[in-house]
């Protein structure tokens, strides 16, 4: 009977090695990565990645500013390969992947901080909630502007007490709305006096300076909206500007809101990573854009890009297929030796852009200020920001401020922050873009992409909603759409 | 249910202890009639409910009433004999085949040796030398073709790791790998294109039998992760040995590169009709040395500028003329093709395979002890790999009651192995010569480089171009993927008899392996004036699965008719996995590679552990009737560490029953010698990764290397996970005709995944990428036919067999979770391969062009294909069927031998095809040139409500027309269908006489003619064999310029002393 014994004792030391599950809850315990991170953390990998992506991100095929926008407003012109956006082609992954990073990388943190930060958050501090609200509004607008509609109300709501997985998708005059009321709420949230913050690599924890670019940003969308909706622009324009203490805004090129990369790479400068680190040598000066600074005498063509072998500054057409385009490449301007460095700044908005838009609002009669004047400030500024003096007889060669002339310097201006361009371009129609070379070949039909596709992964992920956006761009989903804020 | 068997085990054994009174031992074994211990063999006293069963050695004890007991020996596929003891105590007994029934004993599930007669399930198997002869370095690489129903991709590279699949994939999400099992214990068995692991480590050699466990029916003893299937790899072990023997094998083979894409051989590189070298990037010609010779070759008008920046082949025609190329410097030279380039390209590789094995036995314990080693060269120049494998096998019976096994193996291997896949024939220029790229060494002198003004000039070594590449082969020696493994498998065994029919088995085995993975990424030069360092990575990783596991099993022939086997147990297993990882983007003294070595701020680290552990209980029964009739139970319960609390506890039952219906209704007919039909209905249950209950950050790089950076993890966790459950249903057929000259095996299954723990994907907009859920239902329904024939047998000794097996599988998504309609698996270049609701798993989804309703393609009134503004489903990665035929002759001491693999069906998304039409490479890209092409389809000129279809006339330039491959636009230019049949591998074989050899004291010889890869019988891609699979387990179906698959040929010889 002992060997009975034995094998009962067997049999019940089994049962219980098999239930014995007490240190299981430790073992399955994440030793790996935190459950839970402060803001100040989260905060600069978010600008990090946000602005990345609308500068200059890096991965081939799905460059939005240098292989598309830059190229589209004809800053910039390729060389070779002017199928990668230059001529209106784009890949799949150029409008599923930046889709992906804006939501991804950048929105999802923000959020993220808000949700930390906010009231009866684990980390409670309403300026870390100000500046989340702030740089999320901002990329929101960048997505509409750049997409049309897109899921705003029901989006980024993936770990929310009630989560969304297939968010709706919301008209741009929705979307517009709702960040103008958030830059508002952003810029009461943020107090100068307030609770200090960290790992902020955009203005080191000045909370007035996020203030001013809460509010300058605010102007931008109102002003982008101010034909569509007159009233309500007005009126938004009209209390910022009534009250310079509760609403600040850019004061100087000190204010701008550009990202000082550094040395240290990756936290370097994306067009240095691309064109230097990476060796890339696709791209020139456009035509269009030499054409018109050599025209006027603009000295920020020896910053925007490097005289040829004869010495001059000269561009080429953009979209000329390959065989073409090579021959360019021993001729035309290269882009400026300022812009590769690894610590240029990446420009998010600047000074000279609020003085352009304050001159087109007066010009339009928005705002009740002096056309003149603001425009004027915002050549100064832009050329002051890069160490330059305005040249003589410059201002009088520009001339008066027309709607045409503002949009044409702020076209000057913007140069690099070429999203914002392309967006205003297609709002305006403005500036005047030269007809194409003959010997260009564009796919789109020709047309200066409108905007861009929906991602595939939209199709395969979230199809009824995104097939319920399609009316509010004319039914179809291609790069000829006009969006919301067209004005012509 | 647990308190029920128990009192059953006890009762059982009851009368057993009573009845060993009065009487004497006496001791046996079992043989075959090739000497082969015979295990399993039923041993009872006739008239008496006493027996037993042989060991694993064929050995038996027995205590017998006295001298007038006679013994019945039985065994399936043995005719039974009938014994008189007398007054003997030991016995050695030799069984006869009876060849009208299945002799076959396979291994099963815990290692247990059972008759097929009995299974209630499919199971295959494969002899040892079977994997020997034509061989690959990894070894299930030699199962493709010969189980029906098993699939392999290889990738060819040195070492390399193949994704295996067996019976479609039934699991959306894992990794849909068979668990991998060795003398009883898991390895840890993942999917590793360069690296290879588990089975790819394993020395053929010393592999006596593989069986695979097909589908959760057969492997539902396994748990959780055999839903996949299970490859059972049972080692020898030397038992039957008489005293020592000595084994040697020796194998060399060469390899080729085997399927040659057509290239054109018309136009060189560059754009524009213009081929020119200059410094190696696209750039402005202003030598007027160079002006003139330039002018010379193309005119006056041709633009100042080289095209060696342009990675494609639109340049000038190969006519001779004079052109700079990148290795005539200052000089010119004729522009002409090397349409044997490709070839040049690689290099012939050689594997080498010496194993020599020592094992000896006697009637107390054996042993086995091998050492092995593999030495490969690839066929990409400086990849290489090494294998030392040393296996030790060793049982010793202690006493009757009391034995213990070991078996325990040290696998070293590594080498370097960067090259798994490569551009140079899809972005490249087609008058390239490898032989003068190769020695570059000769050209540094002359290669002209770039030199910016007020920069430091490049110092690339000499290449075709500078601008995208840099020379392969400088690369493969300069920049290494290095990694040197170790690992250890082993397990200790403890068996003791409790009764003669109650056995106690503890055992305890583990497998654990450490990896430091080296990788150069760059060496310090100056590329277009910039200067980048050195820069490295290294990693070492550590993973080890450790199984303790104690089986009672009760194994009695209750009465003549009546046997029962009852297995009862439990198994702790724990994983761990630990990671470090160093990165250095910046080295101080180039070549030297040591983190010291290192500017700190351009450094970057990471490191994580994994844990978990799956405590378990099952119990498993199996009665036979008549040794004909067969009813088999078993039970499973897992405790997983990674379910939540409430979740973590999970059982699954199975039962599976087999009647051999010619023994049940005595059918004596001359044609149908044997016949069985089985059913078996299982459950296996599956746990979750760790780590996947709560939402977390995750650290990014520094800003500035100071301040630190956190995201959130965009896979959302979840806190109410439940296991996943996989149900397989079974029917299968197993006839034998003509005294076992024809058989027939026919197999039915129908599988039923559920509850799969998914990261499933959701709109970006949500924030996230992905959630983690239990989502869906996935099935597999197929067939599987073996046939097996031995169509000549003659007097003289020549025979004719022949196995031809085919499969059929159809897997279906048939619902998600929660609205969700698509499960992404794999993603490139925009182009998803999907689980969709209502398809088959690995659709293909992504951008394609119109088609009218005869399926041609729709073109623009400008030429040009139309485009479909919304991605749709382009095809399907699964094959609709795939089968084996294999061939075997013998004549004395010759042996022939051939297998034919088949696949068809099914896609692949070979980007490289695509990619080298758009780039000017391939053959069909040579027509229209000068031109003009036109597209092959129709134009509507009709309306879009009532179109009117038109064949398409309008000549569009051949550049525009064939960027219309480009696969990162155009997914469906690059869909092609993935069938093939090919000769797999073929074998020559010559047995040397034993009248010969016992002169020199050699007990058996024999000399093999191995090839593998050796005739393409039939394929539907233009120009790949479409046999790759660039990403493996779940995200197959990809391709960009693999590394080719290979022929090799070679010999095998094998001697035992």
């Amino acid at each position: 009977m002992k060997k009975l014994n034995v094998i009962f004792l067997l049999l019940s030391f089994l049962l219980s090695v098999g239930s014995c599950t007490k240190e299981f809850d430790g073992m399955n315990t994440n030793p790996n990565d935190p459950t839970s991170i402060s803001p100040q953390y989260l905060l600069p990998y978010a600008l990090e990645a946000s602005i990345d992506r609308y500068w200059g991100v890096r991965t081939r095929f799905e460059r939005l500013n240098l292989d598309g926008a830059m190229c589209w407003m004809q800053y910039l012109t390729r060389n070779i390969y002017s199928n990668e956006g230059d001529n209106y082609e784009v890949s799949v992954g150029f409008y599923t992947n930046n889709w992906k990073g804006f939501f991804n990388d950048s929105q999802v943190n923000f959020q993220r901080i808000i949700a930390l930060a906010g009231p009866g958050g684990r980390y409670e501090n309403s300026n870390y909630e100000g500046i989340a609200l702030v740089m999320r509004s901002w990329v929101f607008s960048v997505l509409t502007d750049v997409y049309g509609p897109i899921p705003y109300t029901q989006a980024l709501k993936g770990t929310a007490a009630e989560p969304v997985y297939a968010p709706a998708y919301d008209s741009m005059e929705t979307i517009y709305a709702g960040l103008l009321d958030d830059l508002k709420t952003a810029n009461q949230k943020l107090t100068v006096s307030g609770p200090a913050v960290s790992g902020d690599i955009l203005y080191n924890g000045d909370i007035l300076k996020w203030k001013k670019f809460a509010n300058s940003l605010r102007l931008r969308l109102a002003n982008r909206q101010a034909v569509k909706k007159p009233t309500e622009s007005r009126a938004i324009m009209a209390e910022i500007l009534a009250d310079p203490t509760t609403f600040p805004l850019f004061t100087s090129n000190a204010d701008n809101a550009t990202l000082q990369n550094t040395n240290v790479l990756p936290s370097n400068n994306e067009w240095n990573q691309v064109m230097v680190q990476d060796g890339r040598t696709d791209w020139n000066i456009s035509k269009t854009l030499a054409d018109k600074l050599n025209a006027l005498g603009d000295t920020r063509i020896r910053v925007y890009a490097q005289p040829n072998k004869a010495g001059n500054y000269e561009g080429h057409p953009n979209g000329l297929p390959d065989a073409v385009a090579t021959e360019y490449l021993g001729r035309s301007s290269v882009l400026g030796t300022y812009f590769i460095q690894t610590t240029t700044p990446s420009f998010v908005m600047t000074f000279a852009e609020l003085n352009f838009i304050l001159a087109e609002a007066a010009v339009d009669g928005d705002i009740s200020g002096n056309a003149q004047t603001y425009f004027e400030k915002g050549i100064t500024a832009s050329f002051e920001s890069y160490g330059l003096k305005v040249p003589e007889g410059y201002l009088t060669t520009v001339g008066t401020a027309t709607k045409e002339k503002v949009m044409e310097q702020k076209w000057i201006a913007l140069f690099g922050e070429a999203i914002e361009s392309w967006t205003e371009y297609r709002r305006t129609g403005l500036p005047v873009l030269p007809a194409k070379d003959p010997r260009a070949v564009f796919a789109n039909d020709g047309v200066l992409p409108t905007r861009l596709k929906y991602p595939n992964s939209e199709y395969s992920l979230n199809q009824a909603n995104v097939q319920q956006a399609l009316p509010m761009i004319g039914g179809s989903d291609d790069m000829k759409a006009k969006l919301w804020w067209a004005e012509k | 249910m647990r308190k029920k068997l128990l009192v059953w085990l006890l009762a059982s054994c009851l009368p057993v202890t009573l009845a060993i009174a009065q009487s004497r031992t006496m001791t046996g074994v079992v043989l075959s009639e090739e000497k082969d211990p015979l295990p399993g063999v039923n041993v009872v006293i006739q008239g008496s409910q006493v027996g037993t069963t042989t060991d694993t050695q064929g050995k038996f004890s027995l205590t017998i009433p006295g001298d007038n007991a006679r013994l019945i020996i039985s065994s399936i596929g043995f005719l039974t004999e009938e014994i008189a003891v007398g007054n003997r105590t030991a016995l050695t007994l030799t069984m006869k085949s009876d060849v009208k029934s299945l002799s076959e004993v396979v291994v099963t599930a815990f290692g247990v040796q059972k008759e097929v007669k009995s299974l209630g399930y499919g199971v295959q198997e494969i002899k040892g030398q079977q994997l020997t002869e034509a061989r690959s370095s990894n070894v299930v690489n030699a199962l493709s073709g010969k189980v029906a129903g098993l699939r392999v991709s290889s990738n060819g590279g040195p070492g390399s790791g193949s994704t295996i699949q067996i019976r479609g994939s039934s699991s959306v999400s894992g990794n849909n790998q068979p668990l991998i099992v060795i003398d009883g214990v898991p390895i840890q068995q993942s999917f590793d294109k360069s690296y290879g692991s588990g089975i790819s480590q394993v020395n053929p050699d010393n592999i006596k039998e593989m069986s695979v466990l097909k589908g959760p029916n057969a492997a539902a003893l396994y748990g959780s992760r055999a839903a996949n299937g299970v490859i059972i790899i049972t080692t020898k072990n030397g038992a039957g040995t008489k005293g020592i023997g000595v084994e040697l094998n020796s194998n060399l083979t060469f390899e080729r590169p085997w399927i040659k894409p057509r290239f054109q051989n018309s136009y060189g590189g560059g754009s524009g009709y213009r081929t020119w070298y200059n410094d190696g990037w696209s750039g402005a010609i202003t030598d007027p040395l160079e002006i003139e010779q330039y002018r010379a070759a193309y005119g006056p008008n041709a633009p100042l500028t080289g095209t060696e920046g342009t990675d494609e082949s639109w340049g000038a025609p190969m006519d001779g003329r004079l052109v700079r190329q990148w290795w005539t410097g200052k000089d010119v030279a004729p522009l002409v093709p090397s349409p044997n380039n490709w070839e040049d390209f690689w290099q012939t590789g050689r594997t080498v395979t010496n194993t020599v094995a020592v094992s000896g036995g006697n009637d107390k314990g054996n042993f086995r002890l091998s050492v092995g080693r593999l030495d490969q060269k690839g066929i990409m120049y400086f990849n290489d790999y090494y294998r030392n494998n040393f296996k030790f096998n060793s049982g010793y019976s202690f006493t009757n009651q009391f034995s213990a096994t070991i078996s325990a193996e040290y696998v070293k291997d590594g080498g370097s192995r960067s090259y798994g896949s490569g551009q140079e024939f899809i972005w490249s220029h087609r008058q390239n010569d490898w032989t003068k790229l190769r020695n570059w060494r000769d050209y540094t002198g002359i290669h002209i480089q770039r030199q910016v003004a007020g920069r430091p000039a490049d110092s690339d070594p000499p290449n075709w171009q500078h601008t995208f590449f840099t020379n392969p082969y400088y690369s493969a020696e300069r920049l290494p993927a290095t990694n040197e493994k170790d690992r250890l498998v082993g397990n200790i065994a403890l068996s003791y008899k409790i009764l003669p029919s109650l056995n106690l088995m503890v055992r305890s085995g583990t497998d654990v392996w450490t990896d430091t993975r080296i990788n150069i990424n760059n060496f310090e030069r100056v590329r277009n004036g910039n200067r980048t360092p050195g820069a490295y990575s290294e990693e070492v990783l550590r993973r080890q699965e450790t199984n303790h596991d104690a089986i009672l099993t009760f194994n009695k022939a209750i009465d003549t008719d009546f046997t029962v086997n009852v297995q009862a147990g439990g198994i702790l297993r724990t994983n761990y996995y630990k990671r470090n990882y160093f990165s250095a983007g910046e080295l101080v003294v180039d070549g030297l590679y040591n983190a010291a070595n290192t500017n700190p701020s351009r450094n970057s680290i990471a490191s994580r552990i994994e844990k978990s552990q799956v405590n378990s209980v099952f119990a498993s029964a199996e009665v036979g009737y008549k040794n004909a009739l067969f009813l088999n139970a078993t039970a499973r319960n897992d405790w997983s560490s990674t379910l939540p609390a409430d979740n973590r506890s999970y059982f699954y039952p199975s039962v599976s029953a087999s009647a051999v219906v010619t023994d049940l209704l005595n059918v004596q007919s001359p044609v149908l010698s044997f016949g069985k039909v089985r059913a078996s209905w299982a459950q296996v249950g599956n746990d979750a990764l760790p780590y996947q209950l709560l939402q977390t950050a995750v650290a990014g790089t520094s800003w500035n290397g100071s301040t630190p950076e956190f995201y959130e993890n965009t896979q959302i966790a979840n806190s109410f996970l439940k296991p996943e459950i996989t149900t397989g249903t079974e029917l299968g057929i197993d006839m034998r005709f003509l005294r076992g000259r024809l058989g027939l095996d026919l197999t039915y299954y129908r599988q039923v995944s559920r509850d799969q723990i998914l990261a499933v994907e959701i709109s970006k907009a949500a924030g996230y990428n992905s959630r983690i859920l239990n989502a869906g239902e996935i099935t597999n329904k197929g067939i599987e036919i073996v046939l097996t024939g031995t169509p000549v047998r003659l007097a003289s000794g020549f025979s004719w067999e022949t196995t031809l097996n085919f499969s059929r599988n159809r897997n279906k998504v048939v619902a998600l979770a929660e609205g969700l309609t698509t499960y992404v698996l794999a993603s490139r270049q925009g182009l998803n391969t999907e689980a969709r609701v209502g398809q088959p798993y690995g659709t293909f989804f992504g951008t394609g062009f119109e088609h009218a309703p005869d399926g041609q393609i729709i073109y623009g009134v400008n030429g040009l294909p139309v485009v479909s503004s919304t991605p749709r489903v382009l095809g399907n990665i699964q094959p609709n069927w795939t089968g084996g035929w294999l061939n075997a002759l013998s004549f004395k001491g010759f042996s022939v031998s051939a297998l034919i693999d088949v696949r068809m069906g099914g896609n692949l998304f070979d980007e490289g095809t695509g990619t080298a039409r758009w780039t000017g490479q391939y053959e069909e890209t040579a027509v229209g040139r000068e031109e003009g092409v036109i597209g092959k389809g129709v134009v509507n000129v009709g309306t879009t409500e009532n179109p009117q279809y038109v064949p398409n006339t309008v000549i569009v330039p051949a550049k525009t027309f064939y960027g219309y491959n480009n696969p990162r636009s155009y997914h469906e230019a690059a869909i092609f269908d993935a069938s093939y049949v090919k000769l797999r591998e073929a074998t020559i074989g010559y047995q040397l006489p034993a009248a010969l050899l016992s002169r020199v004291k050699i007990r058996s010889a024999k000399l093999s003619l191995v090839g593998r890869n050796l005739l393409m019988l039939f394929r539907n891609d233009p120009h790949i064999d479409p046999e790759v699979d660039r990403f493996g387990a779940n995200q197959q179906g990809f391709a960009y310029g693999e590394l080719p698959s290979s022929r090799s040929i070679g010999a095998n010889l094998s001697l035992s002393f």
